[in-house]
């Protein structure tokens, strides 16, 4: 489904990303887990065109996407929940889906029945059903990490990227982001999730990638990583 | 008092169109933190292909092709004066190239309208109504009715449609609205070309009642410019209010002072705008909206 090979990417002259390569297989859950500023977020970035990558190939549904404009990216099925939420704070919840389905609506992806995945999304995220004329910048921080995942859902995405989904939420909401995720795995929606909580994230995934500094420096099926003696002392410490 | 309320007629009829054009330097700043410093010339020669066109079609059919015509220029200045600055990050390349574009623009209306100033022809009677010993010019009323219309069309516009949606998205965050498919370069051209429109509308809505000519853009852009530091350059109708309040100023200057000082109150309000902002003048008004 998503392959990635030897993605190499950075900032002005600043390479970070040294020869990423991940494949993220069709209906399948993988986690990229790292430090702080081991380049997990850029990973995401080069892969939906926010960065363009300097060399190696990104390949979506056998087709080469690495290089074109993030717009084409979506238009081909590619979802990102972006760090950091990124909602459109003056547009109301509602509007904020329905730009999610904007390659839909637009006729650029088929069109499907977005109602009924408006629908679907408030089933999935009853907080924004009772907020879907709220403007969005006045969402809590959990609410608006919803309102970034469904977004990305009513693309009807081919492969959902999602960037730390349980940043700065309390652990109440932390748990509920975990178990949407599992939701949308038994839905068998594609995903690359990057997390920070890797424990949490190893167990939900099917497959993990580790990012350090750039690299990628140990991968496997999720349970087999979990018990990797080096994962476990660098990732699965007490912090988590 | 008779007086004073002809004064203000006047004045709210020039002051809708400061708040247009300031309308149009809004339009491209939300999506593009940039705006075209030759909005006056988009003005000017919407004004004088519509006195053109209106020849052959009169004045309602010559609208479209002059909004039509206003679109296409201001995706050139796009093109042409801003692309190519936002791309590289350019803090201020704009700037120079939207001025000298406008420039360009004059030169060349100089050299087909000459630099004379021209006689609009008006599409409705010019003999005034008269309310309550007030003199109403009924191409005043449609200054109104037609500056207020197109606000309203443009806002609803990004209300209701999901490609004024889009607009409004990438004004929020591009980064975040290229990711939802939206081709945000496009939009930004597309805020460039909605700019000139309508300041080609302002034109040709303003020329039967002014004159119109080569120079008649340049002290319009630039008090609109000062209107729209004033009203807000991210958002509102704070610039509706800002032109009606320099329009009215303006009028009772040059009644009460003099009409060679009638320039004097929009340059002074430039001025002050500009020592009070001197450096925030982008920055702080985006900031306060986000
Ligand atoms: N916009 C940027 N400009 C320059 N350097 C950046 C930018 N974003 C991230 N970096 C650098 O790239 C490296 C990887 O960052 P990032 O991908 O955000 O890491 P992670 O998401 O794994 O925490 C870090 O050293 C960071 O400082
Ligand atoms: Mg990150």
């Amino acid at each position: 489904m998503l392959n990635v090979e030897k993605l190499v990417a950075g900032y002005g002259k600043v390479e970070v990303l040294r020869e990423v390569s991940l494949d993220v297989p069709e209906g399948a859950l993988v986690t990229l887990i790292g430090s702080n500023g081991a380049g997990k977020t850029t990973t995401l970035r080069a892969l939906s065109g926010m960065i363009a990558p300097w060399s190696g190939r990104v390949v979506l549904d056998g087709a080469e996407i690495g290089g074109l404009p993030p717009h084409e990216i979506a238009r081909r099925g590619m979802a990102h929940s972006p760090e950091g939420r990124r909602v459109f704070a003056t547009l109301p919840v509602q509007d904020n889906l329905l730009l999610g389905a904007f390659t839909r609506i637009t006729g650029s992806r088929p069109k499907g029945d977005v109602a009924a995945d408006l629908d679907r999304m408030f089933a999935l995220f009853p907080r924004l059903a009772e907020r879907r004329a709220q403007l969005a910048g006045t969402l809590s921080g959990g609410e608006q990490q919803m309102l970034a995942m469904a977004r990305a859902l009513m693309l009807n995405p081919r492969v959902l990227l999602l960037d730390e989904p349980s940043m700065g939420l309390a652990p109440r909401l932390v748990e509920e982001v975990f178990s949407t995720v599992a939701r949308l795995k038994a839905e068998r929606v594609t995903m690359l999730l990057v997390e920070q909580f890797a424990a949490a994230a190893l167990d939900v995934a099917d497959f993990g990638y580790v990012l350090e500094n750039g690299r990628v420096t140990a991968s496997g099926p999720a349970s087999a990583l979990k018990n990797d003696p080096a994962v476990r002392a660098a990732y699965l410490g007490q912090a988590h | 008092m008779q007086i004073l309320g002809q004064l203000i007629v006047s004045g709210i009829a020039v002051g809708m169109i400061y708040g247009v054009i300031a309308f149009g330097y809004q339009l491209t700043f939300v999506t593009s933190k940039t705006l075209n410093f030759g909005q006056g010339e988009a003005l000017m020669l919407g004004s004088l292909v519509g006195l053109t066109v209106v020849a052959y079609t009169g004045y309602w059919l010559m609208l479209p092709v002059v909004l039509a015509f206003g679109m296409v220029q201001g995706a050139v200045v796009e093109r042409l004066g801003v692309r190519q600055a936002i791309r590289t990050g350019s803090e201020s390349g704009w700037i120079m190239a939207t001025i000298a574009l406008g420039i360009i623009f004059k030169n060349l209306a100089e050299n087909i309208w000459g630099r004379d100033a021209l006689k609009f022809p008006s599409p409705l009677p010019e003999a005034p109504l008269s309310f309550m010993g007030v003199n109403v010019l009924p191409m005043e009323i449609a200054i109104v009715v037609g500056a207020l219309g197109m606000m309203l069309l443009v806002e609803l516009f990004n209300r209701r449609s999901i490609h004024g949606k889009a607009v409004v998205a990438t004004a929020n965050d591009r980064d975040a609205a290229g990711l939802m498919g939206i081709n945000t370069s496009l939009v930004i051209t597309f805020s460039y070309a909605l700019s000139s429109m309508t300041a080609a509308l302002a034109g040709v809505l303003v020329a039967p009642v002014t004159l119109t000519g080569a120079s008649m853009g340049g002290a319009l852009g630039l008090k609109a410019f000062a209107v729209a530091i004033i009203g807000g350059l991210s958002s509102g109708f704070g610039v509706v209010a800002g032109g009606l309040i320099l329009g009215i100023t303006e009028t009772l200057t040059g009644y009460y002072i003099s009409t060679g000082y009638k320039d004097v109150p929009g340059l002074v309000l430039l001025l002050l705008v500009l020592s009070f902002r001197p450096s925030g003048l982008f920055g702080t008004a985006a900031i306060k909206k986000v």
